[in-house]
């Protein structure tokens, strides 16, 4: 299967601190990867580098083979690549609508001479970026609110509004930090679901960042597990589960210790049931 | 009670400081000639305004004082007696406010103590006033009991306006007769209606055809200088209210355009004697070059760094213009004179009339390409870059490019004022390109509601206009912008009109069905 986006030895420096260390990530097209780690594991940055905010200071970052690394910001978005923010950003004195027909942006060329002018591509792309701006809020389950300020929006509403907005640009890479942040059950439960039919119903390859396992474990076709800046595993949510450099890395040295042996009592509490 | 208690000696301070300060910098004075101006009688500036017309205008800060010392929320189903309370509080408060400083001048002036050499506009004639014609001590209590008996009056009042039941029902009535006026099938009809629509735009036109032509050179020149303004407000409207980068020295492009027209058309220094509409096109063309210029290198800075160095840009294109450097190219400190009017097929349009249809045609047309632009694609990626620049680069907007298209737009925009303005005048100099027009461009964008087109209008002609008509506060202009800015900050700081998203998910735009 081809990748659709693939980092080769990837270091983001900050001053003296190592943010993101010679890391290799491979993403297969129309997969969902996760990005896992503790606070400060340098997730963040490097979704940063692959989105084009920071240019790494080594290494490669290829999407669909060609490389993209130090490429400007609105570039990278032009290409393809979508995502969403860990605190939500959206334009929230803009209406909802609105913001997803900016996400449309790169796929219109009309300037400011056919704005004057009302010409003919000016008129055309306008109706259709309304459409697919309809079209989208009904995706997302935002039909009606379209003409609501962003910022008045309820929490979940603006959750999914930002990734309506995302996906405006027909990306063929999603990244998303953290979209089931301060979530309920039942709010996390949608949002899962609502990921995965991004996936099986557009065909896009997903990659996000996320703090809560359940949904990791339960959404991820790989992991990739970042330490102080270092990968430290890769692999199945059931290979990441038992390796011990990753329980180590979430509960401190002698975590994994700790993790086996609360795992042999509950199984013999088990054993003891049956 | 409590509440009461508190609401009183709060406004009466608040009050007894500003009655305090209009008397120390003389508005008392120009207060009372603005109410005999109301009531007809003119008085020529300088000179005292007769005494009943000082009695009016001290009640009517008194009834104000009063009615918002009864503001609510005041305790208990009855609000009569605490509002009483609180105007009479606030109205004694008020009063010792003033009684004292009248007493202390009113002794100083029967010592014949000038106190102008401190205070320059308190002149013995308006202490006079102050006092009511007595001596310090009946004056300063004359005082104390005309603003306590008026602060007492406006609670009442207030208090009254707002319980009464025939009161409210009847500003309930027109509210709701207006509103249901507004949404009735019939209004709806008529205004989707495109011979209604056509039949009110030919009135406008027939009235803006008309209108110059009746009322008068002075009329002409006032209103003309509001036309430019809002051109300029419009243009800072596009770089400051829509791409929200602060521009403070905006007049640098207006002077741009003005020196580019004038420097073409004017038969000293150069003695170029172009055509007027090709100067005008290059004025406009060479103030939006210099824009773009001045963006090159900062633009793709975040922060504050536009507002500062076009601040820098003003003050240097001012100094250079004045430099005996740049005297023999530019005329220097006296300016160039006789710069040539508008002229078509030979003919040659330059009376007051003439100008004013010109700025009246020049208004429409920037305000037609803002409409255009404002909610284009460009100006939506504007917006984006005002409210979020790092979320904006995400979706694919180049930040820097639209922040330069901007801000070269505008100030082309201002190139246009400035020709104009050249032209109409027939003389341009360094004076005219001052800071303060730059200032005065900020403060009727944001007065009027940053962001709105509307907006510009209207800030143009309360900040510009009105100076005109209310000549007796001249002196004041500053200080009453000051003021303007500080509760416009307070209480709507969004602006008179303030802009407004449109609704794209129900109603497709105008332009939208034809395609």
């Amino acid at each position: 299967m081809q990748a659709c986006i693939e980092t080769r030895q990837v270091s983001k420096i900050f001053g003296g601190l190592t943010a993101v260390n010679s890391v290799d990530l491979t993403v297969p097209e129309k997969s969902i990867a996760s990005i896992i780690g503790p606070n400060g594991a340098g997730k963040t940055t490097l979704f940063n580098c692959i989105s084009g905010y920071y240019k790494p200071e080594h290494g490669q970052i290829l999407f669909y083979g060609s490389p993209i690394q130090g490429q400007q910001t609105f570039a990278v978005a032009a290409l393809g690549i979508a995502r969403t923010y860990q605190n939500i950003r959206l334009f929230g004195d803009m209406t909802a609508i609105e913001n997803i027909m900016l996400g449309q942006y790169p796929r219109f060329s009309a300037n400011w001479v056919d704005a004057i002018l009302s010409t003919k591509r000016e008129r055309n792309e306008e109706k259709q970026a309304i459409e697919e701006g309809r079209r989208l809020l009904k995706f997302v389950g935002l039909d009606g609110m379209g003409d609501t300020l962003a910022r008045n929006l309820p929490y979940g509403a603006q959750r999914r509004l930002e990734i309506a907005r995302a996906l405006a640009n027909q990306p063929r890479l999603l990244l998303l930090d953290e979209p089931t942040a301060g979530m309920n059950p039942q709010e996390t439960d949608k949002m899962t679901h609502f990921i995965r039919s991004l996936r099986d119903t557009l065909g896009i390859t997903i990659l996000l960042i996320e703090h809560d396992m359940r949904v990791v474990m339960d959404i991820s076709d790989q992991i990739t597990v970042l330490d102080y800046g270092t990968k430290i595993a890769e692999g199945q949510p059931k290979d990441i589960q038992s390796n011990q450099r990753v329980i180590e890395a979430y509960l401190g040295p002698g975590g994994s210790t700790l993790t086996r042996k609360y795992q042999q009592r509950k199984k013999q509490r088990h054993d003891a049931k049956n | 009670m409590k509440t009461a208690t508190r609401n009183g000696f709060q406004t009466g301070i608040t009050f007894g400081v500003i009655v305090v300060t209009m008397f120390l910098i003389g508005f008392t004075v120009i207060g009372a000639a603005l109410v005999a101006k109301i009531f007809g009688t003119s008085v020529s500036s300088g000179s005292i305004p007769p005494l009943p017309f000082f009695v009016i205008f001290i009640s009517l800060v008194g009834l104000w004082n009063g009615a918002t010392a009864a503001r609510r929320p005041l305790t208990g189903a009855d609000e009569f007696k605490p509002a009483l309370v609180a105007g009479l509080l606030a109205g004694l408060v008020t009063g010792i406010f003033s009684a004292v400083v009248a007493l202390v001048f009113g002794m100083l002036a029967a010592n014949k103590i000038d106190v102008r050499t401190y205070l320059v506009a308190i002149s013995p004639e308006s202490i006079k006033m102050y006092l009511f014609g007595q001596d310090a001590v009946t004056g300063s209590l004359l005082s104390l009991v005309l603003l306590t008996v008026s602060s007492v009056a406006g609670s009442a009042l207030a208090v009254t306006l707002r319980t009464n039941a025939k009161v409210r029902g009847f500003f309930q009535k027109a509210a709701e007769s207006y509103t249901n006026a507004i949404h009735s099938e019939r209004a709806i009809k008529l205004r989707n209606n495109p011979s209604a629509r056509y039949a009110f735009l030919a009135l406008v036109a027939a009235a803006l055809i008309i209108l110059p032509r009746t009322w008068g050179g002075y009329w002409n020149y006032v209103l003309g200088t509001v036309g430019i303004y809002i051109i300029l407000g419009l243009g800072l409207n596009i770089i400051t209210g829509w791409a929200g980068q602060l521009v403070i020295g905006y007049v640098a492009f207006f002077a741009v355009g003005a020196y580019t027209f004038a420097l073409l058309t004017a038969p000293a220094p150069h003695h170029l004697m172009w055509n007027f509409w090709l100067a005008l096109i290059l004025g406009v063309l060479a103030a939006g070059i210099s824009g773009l210029l001045i963006g090159l290198p900062i633009l793709n800075l975040r922060g504050d760094y536009l507002a500062i160095v076009t601040l820098g840009a003003a003050e240097i294109v001012r100094i250079l213009l004045k430099s005996d450097l740049m005297t023999p190219y530019t005329a220097g400190p006296r300016g160039i004179r006789d710069i040539g009017g508008p002229t078509l097929f030979g003919r040659s349009f330059t009376s007051d009339v003439d100008f004013m249809y010109l700025i009246i045609i020049a208004v429409l047309v920037v305000s037609f390409l803002a409409y255009r632009l404002q909610n284009s694609r460009t100006g939506k990626a504007w917006v984006a870059v005002n409210q979020d620049e790092t979320v904006a680069r995400a979706t694919g907007i180049n930040a820097y490019t639209s922040k330069l298209l901007a801000l070269a737009l505008s100030a082309a925009i201002a190139g246009l004022a400035g020709a104009l303005f050249a032209s109409r005048n027939q003389f341009t100099g360094p004076d005219d390109h001052q800071l303060m027009v730059a200032i005065n461009v900020i403060c009727l964008v944001i007065v009027g509601g940053i962001g709105n087109i509307p907006g510009v209008f209207l800030g143009a002609f309360a900040l510009k206009g009105l100076p005109e008509v209310l000549r007796e506060i001249e002196n004041y202009r500053m200080l009453v912008f000051g003021i303007l800015l500080i509760v416009m900050m307070r209480l709507r700081p969004e602006g008179f009109l303030p802009a407004k998203r449109p609704a794209l998910e129900k109603n497709t735009p105008p332009s939208g069905q034809e395609a």
